[in-house]
């Protein structure tokens, strides 16, 4: 995967000396971390080193549980986001999320699309229809389902489901999209289809990605990020990461003698 | 013996013994179905639905007695049902880490096992002793305060059993919490808090202890809810313990219909719930 030369790279996303916090478990340590506009970027790491938490952060997820909190900066197209005043719905609107098992909503394949978009803009019903198959064209789903809008999403196969979720996150127009583990509940052909949806997806977004699968991040991403124990320990471009890390740990992961 | 053999063995006595276990239970239920099918249908005719409650001797049904039913369970139903939901949502979306939530998971809990006596005879002294006369509303007040607990309980197991995730989908989105609790929590957990509330409703269709002392009964035609309401449990037990034996035919009538009523709801929440709408 060819890296735009570093004269080209515009930070989207930039962690500042950000801490994170589950109550008094200091779960990130003085992450300092920028993510590049319209690239992927994948965070490695053994299970319960802080990847989930780190991507959880940039959507502001946290703010669901009162006993978590964040420290530092967190800037998003050059504003801080962890600031309190930050209007959560206008962030989580340029911030799509996917997760791990596929969440398809209990209505239909049209109205999974169709609630989000809803929730930031007021579309006539031919709009409506045009953005509903355009979010399932860009999730290479619309030749499997046009026929059956009406369907509910959860009658979908899962890999169908997860890429139901990608076009419910791609039909609100966000900048981001965060996948958490996308395709660890999917079998290898689904997993395949997904990743070469990212690469597709590649570009018009930035995509953060958090994989416990090496040779995926090898294969999709552009950047990757390795973090244990709540630090980051080493991040930069994917083929380097992978073929001459810097760090010893990262070489010991990445050739399997740990983790 | 061989671990294999062992295993065999230990498996057929296991089956065997959920079988007798089985075979009990059943041995009874049909008893039961048996008898209400046996005595009651013989009572059953088109006067039954359309005739008064008699006095001993001369003809007549259940029609008032039908009617009166009807009217509190769905009175009470209609009554008692949000506030189960409402109290639901707030306890699982809400108050689920404070201390007003578990106080009243707990006194619900307490609620949901009491007598059913005991609401009716609390309905009596707050209600009926005060104003002084028994009534089909008091009643529907009994009857919902039974609703309530039984379907407070089944909404929060099923809002419960949503998971997480797919209301952190919906967040991710930039839904607002309302949106999150009606069109996905609530959505998702529908086809379980509709099974919960057909329960509650053959729940109170068969209650005779709360209607005792606050709906009573009435012999006639009534359908104004501030005077005493008929109603099938009540008269049923006048029937039944009369020495009238056409008295006695029309209980057993009664009993017939609430039965095949319960048997239907029963059977309508096992539909409903196992297609998950
Ligand atoms: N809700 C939570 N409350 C407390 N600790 C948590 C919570 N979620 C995760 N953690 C802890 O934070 C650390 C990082 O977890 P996580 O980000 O899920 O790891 P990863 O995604 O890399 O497997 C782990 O030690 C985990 O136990
Ligand atoms: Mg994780």
């Amino acid at each position: 995967m060819s890296v735009e030369t570093a004269a080209q790279l515009d930070t989207q996303i930039a962690f500042k000396n950000f801490d994170f916090f589950y109550g008094s478990f200091h779960a990130l340590k003085s992450i300092n971390l920028d993510i590049y506009k319209g690239l992927v970027t994948a965070f490695i790491g053994p299970s319960g080193c802080g990847k989930s938490t780190l991507l959880r952060t940039i959507n502001r997820m946290y703010d669901l549980y009162p006993e978590q909190y964040a420290k530092g900066e967190l800037n998003i197209s050059g504003r801080n986001v962890i600031a309190k005043d930050v209007d959560l719905y206008d962030l989580r609107a340029k911030v799509g999320m996917v997760f791990q098992k596929p969440t398809p909503f209990p209505m239909s394949i049209y109205e999974n699309i169709a609630f989000g978009v809803r929730l930031h803009e007021k579309l006539s019903k031919s709009e409506m229809d045009d953005r509903v198959e355009w979010a399932l064209k860009r999730a290479a789903l619309w030749d499997e389902v046009k026929d059956k809008l009406g369907q509910s999403g959860m009658s979908l196969s899962g890999g169908q489901q997860q890429r139901l979720c990608i076009a419910r996150g791609v039909a609100v127009k966000p900048q981001i999209l965060l996948l958490d583990e996308p395709t660890s509940a999917l079998d290898p052909i689904s997993t395949l289809r997904i990743e070469e949806l990212i690469a597709q997806l590649r570009g018009e977004f930035t995509i953060v990605i958090v994989t416990h699968n090496m040779q995926q991040a090898a294969r999709i991403s552009d950047y990757t990020a390795y973090m244990y124990l709540g630090e980051m320990v080493e991040y930069g471009v994917t083929d380097e990461v992978f073929i001459k890390p810097k760090k010893k740990e990262t070489e010991d992961y990445i050739t399997g003698r740990f983790g | 013996m061989d671990l294999h053999a062992k295993r065999k063995l230990t498996n057929k006595v296991a089956l065997v013994l959920s079988l007798i276990a089985m075979a009990f239970g059943l041995f009874w239920l049909v008893w039961i179905l048996w008898t209400t099918l046996q005595l009651g249908v013989s009572g059953l005719s088109v006067s039954l639905f359309t005739q008064m409650t008699p006095a001993p001797g001369s003809p007549g049904g259940l029609a008032n007695a039908i009617v009166g039913s009807l009217i509190m369970v769905s009175l009470a139903t209609v009554i008692g049902t949000p506030f189960g939901i409402l109290a639901a949502v707030y306890l699982t979306e809400y108050g689920q880490h404070s201390w007003l939530g578990s106080t009243t998971q707990f006194i619900n809990d307490i609620l949901l096992s009491a007598p059913s006596i005991v609401i009716g005879l609390f309905v009596y002294a707050v209600y009926v002793a005060q104003v002084g006369n028994f009534s089909g509303f008091a009643g529907v007040l009994a009857l919902a305060l039974i609703v309530i607990p039984v379907v407070l309980r089944t909404s929060s197991d099923m809002l419960r059993l949503v998971p997480n995730s797919l209301r952190e989908a919906a967040y991710a989105l930039g839904a607002p919490k309302w949106k999150v609790i009606t069109m996905i929590a609530l959505r998702a957990s529908r086809a379980g808090i509709i099974t919960g509330v057909l329960l509650a409703v053959a729940r109170i269709a068969g209650e005779t202890a709360p209607l005792l002392f606050t709906a009573l009964s009435n012999q006639f035609w009534s359908t104004d809810i501030t005077e005493p309401m008929a109603n099938l449990p009540v008269t049923i037990f006048k029937f039944a313990m009369s020495p009238f034996t056409d008295w006695q035919q029309l209980a057993w009538a009664g009993v017939f219909i609430i039965t095949m009523g319960v048997l239907a709801l029963n059977i309508a929440a096992r539909i409903l719930f196992k297609n998950r709408i």
